[in-house]
């Protein structure tokens, strides 16, 4: 049965389209047949991030209005064999994105044998983020850990609850918490919100911690998921969010300040 | 969302709904606009406040029996700049209300307005049943448990919007706004087990917490009253 996953957060700038990439990425390693979709209707980012923005041909709108068909908007991956992205378009307005016409290529997606489904939000709380979210049997909620992005996280969560399909049906969607952009040095400072707290303010299950680093931004000027920047803290922490989803266990990684080696400490290095 | 309804012919043009407006009543001591404006000035400051955008019915029941001609137009100005909507008038005399009428505002009779006095709980036997919210609320989400009690069994986050016209009792984390009585019930209470709220409304009459709560009250259990006009919070935990 396929799972349609939507990566969201109301608020801009957390890291949406950079952990969609990853993790779409990284649940094709692990052998599952998975889609990523751009909801950015305008403004899309995905196929950047990528690496196959001039590959894309057609896109989601196209396909949604019956200008073309679903294989030819298809991309595949440069990295993955499992992994396709469905771009968005960059022209029209997010009007375009109807519920029907979201739906019926989702309906064409799990027949064609995708396992996951990976929808990226784009920001805010308008027709792009309510199509995003609508379908979706589990939630990413990427925050940073500060208040204004904890907020809007909130906000969303409370979206997730009242105006998804599964809501509409009177489940629930499953819902995971993902901090990104974490720096415990700052938050030992003092100047930025711990897991705790944010934890604390949301209440929902952490599915990981990803550790602000440099590689987040060579990523995506490289076009390269950061999943696939190996022996990286950002490799290896949105490997073990993927571990999670799938109900593995997994100690949480990159939380503490890193122990400086003695003879550093020693010397003052 | 962009569902397509199908025409309908058989639909009237148009329909009529029951609705209930919550109108904010501002009752001014005074007509000098010096005065209201440094009142409105230091309440609700420069910004965005609690009161953002409400309706608000001009209430002249507080002003002092005064012949004073009422410049409508210019109160109506002042409280816009503070961003608010005056929309109606009520309680005046006849000058007072002919001139509100006259600024386009609409005259409310007096009955149509509870807060009034204690009559607003009358001889009604039947109770609505209390309205139990078992999941978050959620920022930007509001409950409101028309005539009578709420009870949330779950967090109240930062910009959400609990509202009764009887009590609310919250299980959990207080941490947007509760307003109890919303029709005017002054008995009205608001209990929570961990006070983080930032407004906080019985009856009307409000208070926002952005000033830190004390130690003995800050994430304490908590409970929310009026005496008399004013409003007091009170750990739950004094009273035994």
């Amino acid at each position: 049965m396929a799972k349609i996953i939507v990566v969201t957060s109301g608020k801009g700038g957390v890291g949406k389209t950079t952990t969609s990439a990853s993790f779409a990425s990284g649940l094709a390693l692990r052998g599952y047949k998975t889609v990523v979709i751009d909801f950015d209707v305008g403004l899309r980012n995905l196929d950047l991030i990528m690496g196959c923005e001039r590959r894309v041909v057609y896109d989601f709108v196209n396909v949604i209005q019956g200008e073309a068909q679903l294989r030819q908007a298809l991309i595949k991956d440069k990295h993955c064999d499992n992994l396709y992205v469905l771009p968005a378009s960059q022209t029209r307005d997010k009007d375009a994105l109807t519920r029907e016409g979201v739906s019926k290529v989702i309906d064409e997606l799990i027949h064609d044998g995708f396992e996951y489904i990976v929808c990226d939000s784009p920001a805010g709380i308008e027709t792009g983020a309510l199509m995003a979210l609508y379908f979706a049997d589990e939630a990413i909620v990427v925050t940073n850990p500060e208040v204004s992005s904890v907020r809007d996280s909130d906000r969303i969560i409370g979206i997730l609850d009242a105006k998804s399909k599964k809501a509409e049906a009177g489940e629930s969607v499953k819902t995971h918490l993902l901090i990104t952009r974490y720096n415990p040095k700052r938050v030992e400072g003092g100047d930025m919100l711990s897991l705790d707290d944010v934890q604390h303010l949301l209440r929902i299950p952490l599915i990981g911690v990803i550790p602000e680093s440099e590689t987040v931004l060579q990523a995506s000027n490289d076009g390269t998921p950061a999943i696939h920047l190996h022996n990286t803290d950002v490799s290896e922490a949105y490997k073990d969010v993927v571990s999670r989803l799938l109900g593995e266990q997994k100690p949480l990684r990159f939380i503490e300040v890193p122990k400086q080696p003695f003879w550093k400490r020693l010397f003052g290095g | 969302m962009a569902l397509i309804a199908p025409p309908d012919n058989s639909a009237s043009p148009f329909e009529f709904r029951s609705a209930e407006l919550r109108l904010v009543a501002f009752a001014p001591a005074t007509l000098d606009p010096v005065r209201l404006e440094a009142g409105l000035r230091n309440k609700l400051g420069g910004g965005e406040h609690f009161l953002t955008g409400e309706q608000i019915a001009l209430d002249f029941g507080s002003l002092p029996e005064t012949p004073d001609a009422v410049e409508v137009a210019a109160l109506a100005a002042l409280l816009r700049r503070y961003s608010l909507n005056l929309v109606a008038a009520r309680g005046g005399n006849k000058d007072q209300l002919a001139a509100a009428r006259e600024a386009g505002l609409i005259v409310l009779s007096d009955e149509g307005m509870a807060p009034a006095a204690p009559a607003p709980q009358t001889a009604t036997t039947e109770r609505t049943p209390t309205l139990i919210i078992s999941r978050p609320v959620r920022t930007g989400q509001q409950i409101y448990a028309r005539g009578g009690d709420l009870v949330v069994l779950a967090l109240v986050s930062a910009g959400a919007e609990v509202i009764a016209d009887g009590d609310i009792h919250i299980y959990a984390p207080l941490r947007g706004r509760a307003l109890a009585g919303a029709r005017g019930d002054t008995s009205a209470r608001i209990y929570t087990t961990c006070m983080e709220a930032e407004i906080i409304s019985v009856g009307g009459v409000y208070r926002t917490l952005d000033e830190t709560l004390p130690a003995s009250l800050k994430s304490k259990p908590a409970q929310v009253y009026l005496d008399q006009e004013r409003l007091v919070i009170e750990a739950l935990s004094d009273i035994n």
